[in-house]
């Protein structure tokens, strides 16, 4: 049988990685209640806070059109870089490649998990399957996550914590809220962009929607996912810049917004990406969730 | 580090809260209140972040009710308040804060508009506002951009909106026009000025020739809801934008990587901000002027960034002016061909042209033969006209010079001791090289090494009677071949077409058959002996005729399926008779083809011919003359007793539907009662109608009579 050599790479990663559990829900609701008064101590010493600044991290949403190759090969990247990250797909279906061009294989969001994918398929005609890397591709997506979700269908801002806890890259992605989008094709990033404005900010959360235009097929989303961490890595490294600079300190959450002129300095980081990868040409934009 | 440790754990357990609140929004309000006195502004700077950050999210949790927000404001708005105003401000703080007192606005605006006698929430969300407001213009940029969000959210809720259901106030959007004229604490008329000042704050920013992309899309992504739902205002909103150009950086000359980033993606927000609107409403009543900015923007895109994809121009000065080598060759030097030294002159020097040395010491003969074929035929085609007779004309003026000077010896050596001549004579460039090959033949005697002259290729040995035949029925096969492959139901489709079709006008099977038949009937027409009768092509004579091949051809094809081919048949035959009166018109003694043909095919057929077949009927109805002769075949099939009723009743159609021949028809049918045992009864039906005296002179038999006077009544309702 053979196996995505980078599926096992991503889960020793994976596995390297994973954070000590969350503290114990002992601190339930009468425990938050009765916090104040045990932590008021803590409030006598407000500085002398070090901890390693990379204990920040941006979230970030990687975006194709049917959340499987492109999307999928960020997901897992950015995710065995330890960033929080989710994932979506803009079409009205999941198509996969079928026998010919003329019949894919088509699933509904949500609702169909790549586990059941790969059974059918496997099932459906192994040796075509296998050589066109489909069967491989769905086997690390199961290590993924459960199945491919449509971006048009999220709803921004509602907690993912039950239902895609064991994710990969879930950790710190639970309230459901991005930084960063980054979509595999112009297509894609008009969908979101135009999705967005559909939806009116009902947040009022900025994000940064990113397009880096990744051919799909699994050469070009190998070297794609490369790109987006490497864009990735730059936009957290000058966020984290950011907020070191401005004298804070001692942050290992998740959350945290304090990136202030993070903002301003993201068309200088996307145009020394693109000098260094040219051939993945880039859009982005500031928008709202 | 105590500290240290107690500030981590603080947080790590504030993080426990959190993902408690989020798994179920029901502890949103036990834990707002819980950590308030942790976060406030007194609190460690990370703790304020948290506390900002987690009450920016609590306010856009989509799972929290709106009910609750509000009560938790009350708390909220003070911690708020104290973030911003405070000494030491953090920007990750105020951003956060910012963010969460956008979402907060529309609510505590909506429960000030319905419970007016609650003035300390609102002055607080007042003190935040102006707060916010102050801090526009000289904040970092991400928390300006936050504060471009948060001026929109006001600017939404200070205009008037739509009342879709004045029955049911918590459905409706939230905005200006829920508050009361009178309303103590939010004048409305007071807000919506307020709201159409920050409009134009709002709107700057596509005024600013630096062009922040960051603002510019952050605005253009925020204000699409104001488009659309507050009319009042949109077409300042739209007007302001589609004034704006996106291309403006670019047209500062050169573009580092950044720039071209914000040109680019202000370019593509504004185009998806028009598009969405369009989509959303393509009546509006901007639809048109939107699509026409769409389109310039388009063209825009082109004028920008064609230009930095251009070749820098050619300098107007080469970089070396004194390298003759470097200098742009704009032309071929004209022809300052060296004068002739005196004295006798080799057969190189006659023919040198150029002063250049280089060319002149240049060895042809190190060109290998096979490329010297290559490159010869190019180069002619290349030759200048002008520059070949300039040439010759100079050689020709040596020539004569030297014909004309005392030194005729030197030439007439030049050109009889041709082995030195022409070894020099290989010393010359591409241009001498075509020279030499016209003098060659004069210079020498050897043949030439490059064969010149037209290449003919020999005449084909000429062909034998038998090859001619043999090769002329292969390509009637192959036309055959074509009706065989091509479309089988084509044929039966053309109906539709009417009188539009043109016959043979593309290339199905119907097509073919008639690009057959008329090569058959027409295109020898006249040309072959009129005298040879080749119609029935039995004879197998000894030159070969296209057309009896043909017609042969086409015989065996229709016959081996003349259920199916009748009507290939039809169309054959019609183009025969066509044929034969067109040449009968020219030539009034010419032998026609048709009557043969028709005789031959139906003789063809009638063996096959069961006794209800509709073939014989096609056929004789069909075709387009028919004869005597035609008839008393038909009339031969009714020695078949069988198949009787199937000669009559085709000649009985004929009867019928072909007046012009019913005279012989009836006659054939006189023939058939008088002379035809078997088909008497069947005869005297129809003669009954048609010729009775014939029955009355006879001998009647008293079956045909009784069985007459109701035949006729039939044949009457039937006609």
């Amino acid at each position: 049988m053979s196996t995505d050599p980078r599926l096992a790479r991503a889960r020793q990663a994976a596995a390297s990685a994973t954070p000590p559990p969350p503290p114990p829900p002992a601190t339930g609701v009468p425990d938050t209640t009765t916090q104040p008064i045990a932590l008021d101590g803590a409030n006598d010493a407000k500085d002398a806070d070090v901890s390693p600044p990379e204990s920040f991290k941006l979230r970030f949403c990687t975006v194709c059109a049917s959340n499987n190759n492109r999307s999928m090969e960020g997901h897992l990247r950015l995710s065995a870089a330890n960033y929080p990250v989710i994932s979506f797909g803009t079409g009205s279906l999941v198509r996969l490649p079928g026998p010919s061009i003329s019949q894919p294989n088509v699933y509904n969001f949500n609702t169909s998990s790549y586990e059941t994918m790969y059974n059918e398929l496997d099932s459906k005609d192994p040796r075509l399957y296998r050589a066109n890397g489909i069967l491989n591709m769905l086997e690390r997506n199961k290590g993924i996550k459960w199945g491919p979700e449509r971006f048009q269908d999220w709803k921004v801002g509602a907690p993912r914590i039950p239902k895609h806890e064991s994710d990969q890259g879930s950790r710190g992605s639970e309230a459901g809220t991005v930084d960063v989008i980054i979509t595999c094709e112009e297509r894609c990033w008009d969908a979101v962009v135009d999705d967005l404005l559909n939806r009116g900010s009902p947040l009022n959360r900025p994000v940064h929607v990113f397009n880096v235009d990744i051919k799909d097929s699994h050469e070009e989303a190998l070297v794609g996912g490369k790109a987006i961490v490497d864009l990735a890595d730059n936009l957290n490294n000058a966020a984290n810049a950011e907020r070191v600079a401005h004298g804070s300190e001692g942050w290992n959450a998740t959350s945290g917004l304090g990136r202030q002129s993070f903002d301003s300095r993201v068309p200088d980081i996307l145009g020394e990406w693109q000098e260094r990868w040219p051939q993945f040409p880039a859009l982005w934009t500031l928008a709202w969730l | 580090m105590a500290a240290n440790d107690s500030s981590e754990s603080t947080i790590s357990r504030l993080e426990g809260a959190r993902k408690l609140a989020l798994s179920d929004s029901v502890h949103y309000p036990a834990i707002v209140q819980g950590v308030a006195p942790i976060i406030g502004q007194g609190a460690a700077l990370d703790l304020r972040r948290w506390g900002a950050d987690f009450l920016a999210e609590t306010y856009a949790s989509p799972a929290f009710a709106v009910e609750e927000k509000v009560k938790l404001s009350f708390a909220a708005l003070p911690i708020l308040k104290a973030y911003l105003e405070a000494d030491d401000q953090d920007d990750a703080v105020v951003k956060s804060s910012v963010q969460a007192a956008t979402s907060m606005y529309p609510l505590v605006f909506r429960h000030t508009i319905y419970t007016p006698t609650d003035i300390t929430t609102w002055q607080n969300m007042a003190a935040i506002k102006s707060s916010i407001l102050r801090r526009m213009d000289s904040a970092a940029p991400g928390v300006k951009l936050c504060c471009t969000k948060f001026i929109q959210r006001v600017i939404q809720m200070q205009t008037p909106g739509v009342i879709s259901d004045p029955r049911r106030p918590d459905q409706n959007e939230i905005s200006l026009s829920l508050v009361p004229r009178d309303h103590p604490l939010i004048p409305p008329s007071t807000l919506e000025a307020e709201a159409l000042g920050l409009l134009d704050r709002l709107l700057d920013v596509f005024q600013n020739p630096a062009g922040d992309a960051l603002q510019v899309t952050a605005t253009l992504n925020s204000v699409g809801v104001l488009v659309r739902t507050r009319a009042s205002i949109a077409n300042r909103i739209l007007n302001t934008i589609l004034s704006f150009d996106p291309f403006r950086l670019a047209y500062s000359g050169t573009m580092d990587a950044k720039t071209k980033v914000m040109v680019k993606s202000m370019e593509r927000t504004l185009k998806a901000f028009l598009i969405n609107l369009n989509k959303r409403n393509p009546t509006n009543p901007m639809a048109g002027r939107i699509q026409g900015h769409l389109d310039r923007l388009a063209q825009m895109h082109n004028d920008a960034f064609d230009t930095t994809g251009r070749k820098r121009a050619a300098p107007l000065e080469p970089p070396d002016g004194l390298d003759p080598s470097k200098r742009q060759r704009l032309a071929i030097d004209a022809f300052g061909a060296p004068a002739l030294p005196p004295g006798p002159v080799s057969m190189a020097q006659l023919f040198t042209l150029t002063a250049d040395d280089t060319t002149k010491g240049f060895n042809v003969q190190t060109i290998p033969f096979n490329m010297v074929n290559r490159i010869v035929v190019p180069l002619l085609v290349s030759v200048n006209q002008d520059q070949l007779t300039n040439a010759v004309s100079i050689v020709k003026q040596r020539l004569q010079d030297l014909s004309g000077s005392s030194s005729a010896t030197a030439i007439a050596q030049a050109l009889t001791g041709a082995g030195q001549g022409l070894d020099n004579g290989t010393n010359a460039a591409s241009d001498q090289l075509m020279n030499r090959m016209e003098a060659g033949p004069v210079a020498t005697d050897r043949p030439p090494e490059v064969p010149t002259g037209p290449f003919i290729i020999p005449q084909p040995p000429p062909m034998e009677d038998y090859e001619v035949t043999d090769f002329g029925k292969e390509m009637v096969l192959r036309i055959f071949g074509m009706v065989e492959t091509s479309g089988e139901t084509a044929l039966f489709k053309m109906p539709t077409k009417g009188f539009n079709r043109v016959a043979g006008s593309n290339y199905d099977r119907d097509g073919w058959v008639t690009i057959a038949v008329r090569l058959a009937t027409r295109t020898t027409t006249g040309l072959e002996a009129s005298g040879v009768k080749e119609e029935d092509g039995s004879s197998g004579g000894p030159a070969f005729s296209l057309a009896t091949e043909i017609r042969n051809v086409l015989h065996q094809y229709v016959l081996s399926d003349f259920r199916r081919r009748i009507g290939v048949a039809i169309s054959w035959l019609n183009e025969e008779w066509y044929n034969d009166r067109m040449r009968s018109r020219s030539d009034a003694d010419a032998a026609g083809s048709y009557d043969g043909l028709v005789l031959r095919l139906l003789d063809g057929m009638l063996p096959y011919l069961d006794a209800k077949d509709k073939v014989l009927i096609r056929f004789l109805s069909e075709v387009p003359a028919v004869g005597p002769a035609l008839l008393e075949r038909v009339k031969r099939l009714a020695v078949d007793p069988e198949r009787v009723a199937l000669a009559v009743n085709a000649i009985h159609y004929l009867v019928l539907f072909r007046p012009p021949v019913r005279e012989i028809c009836i006659d054939a049918l006189e023939d058939l009662w008088h002379n035809y045992e078997d088909a008497r009864g069947a005869s005297a039906k129809v003669l009954a109608k048609w010729r009775p005296e014939v029955l009355g002179e006879a001998a009647p038999q008293a079956k045909v009579e009784e069985a007459k006077p109701e035949v006729a009544a039939k044949m009457e309702v039937a006609a």
